[in-house]
């Protein structure tokens, strides 16, 4: 056994097998860090570059970043005294009104495979949870999702409160009727067509 | 009498029926309208609201059943465009609420706005493929406060027929209607005529009921006013990854909406409306435009004639960008599936994208798809007369149809005389410059949208909305350039 088959179960999305594999290394006494990037992290990058060229769907790369995250809980406790470091914080939800949470689940899924600590508040959120969950958690960005066109405005509005209290947050924006352009227009720091470029602008953001 | 195309059998029509009660009676729905949980209480449903969660017994959906209504009417400003279903079927409407507009100079994709609406209207108005104006587009430059009002002002202003959209809030909503009463002269006025035709999407597959849509519903609902909604589940997302169990999950949204319907107003009109899709599973990716859109719209629509309520949908999508093949072949094989299948009403004109953004060429095109759809509602006409059994007795073997009075007489309604679609030969479309259907069909909207329209209000009329809504968008139309 080794970080070679924590990677494998990862992509075969074997969730028991994963946790299994994940408790061995650390009783052998393998470096948190080793097991989180070199299994884990890069398991879930292979899922990524194997969705990008179709292969894999969307409900296996999800099982993928369940099982990822299934390991990565064995994990967690050993991570606060390890040298390895969280991507980042994330605070995700669709916004005021909206309750259409199909592409925000996935965008925060990818980011957990990704290695962040992700902060789901669901649909329906309002500014001030948006703002307070944010400023508690110490998040490094705030990704807010709208599917209706008629709700957008939301977004909006929480990028204003965290400017108003010079908050040192960044706000990502997404879902069908967002454009760049729109992301400009309302101050957001960042954009993604899909769940794969939300990461990617997520890790720029977080590492900024 | 019409035939229509079937997949069921009247045994599995009626298993497909209660496995939807089943699903109401034992799964229920988060009911996150609280109006909708006291309204879902006072009838006898199992109503738990911390939760939020609603079970609905069988007996009280089939209590509800027996005031469904198989009528629909558009109301339109001018009477002479009401329509009502089934009767005026096809009932064709275009697409809405878009955020883009494709430029029709520049070819490039841009938030719309309420001088967009107002051009849209008037080509809506003036295409006679198309019975109800569905707001296609929102308006980025909607003044503060005037989100709705911004659409529906320049809607109305230029165009009579019937128009159709929905609003994020109550406060909106009592704006829109609050214009329609200025319009009709006064609130009494206004409702003999309800010409503002509202719809909402109150059901967010799987088996939930949101906030404001279903307060909108519940709202005009209970005034007398027409409303109807549209059951959306998305199969490998928000419902089951079988056509099946996707048609079961939509048809319980239907029912449970047109229960809470019933519970308010017995006999309230209702179109059992749908965009049932199947998701791109290789992406996640939303996906209007596939064919399994047109074969769940003709099962949804065999289930709505089971409940002998009016059917249709958003139906006739397209996921392309441009107007290419793509964007033809999706518009054009699911409606006609739909129509088949005896579906009603049509929301497919005008959109590209999958309901991302308007295009001129796209709804001058769909009209004449809408053309088409009608003609083949008309069907054959068979009659005696139409045979022209005198007439083949009379030309004979080896003669000639060009001249004569019957062809004249028949010439110009017995086949579509499309504007978009070509054929001419090839030399003459070369010495053209060689224009595919997209340019053609721009030319054609330009062609309308640079006359004059006949439309507008009244300047007396205009004058008193304009000093009731104080920084109204100005809401005419006028062609680019």
């Amino acid at each position: 056994m080794s970080i070679k088959d924590i990677y494998q179960a990862v992509i075969d999305f074997n969730n028991a097998k994963v946790v299994e594999l994940v408790k061995h290394e650390l009783a052998n006494g393998t470096d948190v860090s080793t097991i989180l990037n070199d299994g884990l992290i890069a398991a879930m990058d292979e899922v990524g570059r194997l969705f990008s060229e179709g292969e894999l769907f969307v409900p296996e790369m999800l099982r993928s970043a369940q099982a990822m995250k299934a390991g990565l809980d064995e994990l967690k406790p050993l991570l606060a005294q390890s040298a390895a470091k969280s991507a980042g914080t994330i605070v995700i939800g669709t916004v005021k009104g909206d309750l259409h949470d199909i592409g925000k689940n996935l965008v925060a899924m990818m980011m957990e495979g990704a290695g962040f600590d992700v902060i789901d508040l669901g649909v329906d959120v309002d500014t001030e949870k948006f703002v307070k969950t944010a400023k508690e958690k110490n998040a490094n960005v705030i990704c807010m999702s709208a599917l209706l066109t008629t709700t957008m405005p939301g977004m909006e509005e929480v990028i204003k409160a965290v400017k108003a209290q010079g908050l040192d947050i960044k706000t990502m924006v997404g879902g069908a009727p967002v454009t760049q352009e729109f992301a400009n227009k309302i101050g957001a720091d960042g954009y993604a067509e899909d769940a794969p470029g939300a990461v990617e602008k997520a890790r720029e953001l977080a590492s900024a | 009498m019409q035939q229509f195309t079937r997949f069921f059998t009247d045994e599995q029509r009626v298993r497909i029926h209660e496995a939807s009660l089943e699903i109401l009676e034992n799964v229920g729905l988060l009911v996150r309208n609280k109006k909708a949980r006291e309204i879902f209480a006072k009838h006898g449903c199992e109503v738990d609201n911390q939760t939020t969660l609603v079970k609905i017994p069988r007996k009280i959906v089939e209590e509800c059943r027996k005031s469904f209504v198989p009528t629909y009417t558009f109301t339109a400003q001018d009477p002479q465009y009401d329509v009502t279903l089934p009767g005026d079927r096809p009932v064709v409407v275009t697409g809405s609420s878009a955020p883009n507009i494709i430029d029709p100079i520049t070819g490039e994709e841009r938030r719309a706005t309420s001088a967009d609406i107002a051009n849209i209207a008037y080509l809506i108005n003036e295409l006679p493929g198309f019975d109800v104006f569905s707001i296609s587009t929102l308006a980025e430059d909607a003044p503060k406060g005037q989100f709705s009002l911004s659409r529906f002002y320049p809607a109305l202003k230029n165009c009579k027929k019937p128009v159709r959209s929905n609003t994020p809030s109550i406060a909106d909503l009592e704006q829109v209607l609050e214009l329609g009463y200025l319009i009709a002269g006064s609130k009494e006025a206004y409702m003999e005529r309800p010409f503002i035709n509202h719809h909402y999407c109150p059901v967010v597959s799987p088996l939930t009921m949101d906030v404001e849509s279903t307060e909108a519903v519940i709202y005009l609902t209970e005034m007398g006013l027409p409303v109807y909604g549209t059951i959306v589940p998305n199969a490998g997302m928000t419902s089951p990854m079988t056509m099946m169990g996707t048609l079961v999950l939509g048809n319980a949204e239907f029912l449970a909406l047109a229960t809470l319907i019933q519970l308010i107003r017995p006999g309230a009109p209702m179109i059992y409306a749908v965009l049932s899709t199947v998701a791109d599973m290789r992406t996640g990716n939303y996906a209007p435009g596939a064919v399994e859109t047109g074969i769940l719209q003709m099962a949804h629509t065999e289930m709505a004639r089971f409940y002998n309520v009016p059917s249709g949908g958003y139906i006739g999508l397209t996921n392309s960008h441009v107007n290419d093949a793509q964007s033809g072949y999706e518009t054009g094989i699911n409606t006609t599936a739909a129509l088949c299948a005896g579906a009603d009403l049509f929301n497919m004109g005008g959109l590209l994208g999958s309901l991302m953004a308007f295009d001129f060429a796209k709804a001058v095109i769909d009209n004449e798809i809408a053309l088409m759809l009608k003609r083949i509602k008309r069907g054959m006409e068979f009659s005696e007369e139409n045979m022209a059994l005198d007439l083949i007795k009379q030309v004979g073997p080896g003669g000639s149809y060009m001249d004569l009075e019957h062809t004249m007489a028949n010439m110009r309604t017995t086949a579509v005389l499309p504007k978009v679609a070509n054929r001419d030969p090839r030399g003459r479309w070369e010495d053209m410059g060689r224009p595919d259907a997209h340019a053609r069909a721009l030319k054609e909207a330009k062609k309308i949208l640079t006359k004059e329209n006949p439309a507008r209000f009244p300047a007396e009329l205009d004058e008193k909305i304009r000093a009731h809504f104080p920084g109204i968008v100005a809401g005419d139309a006028r062609w680019y350039e």
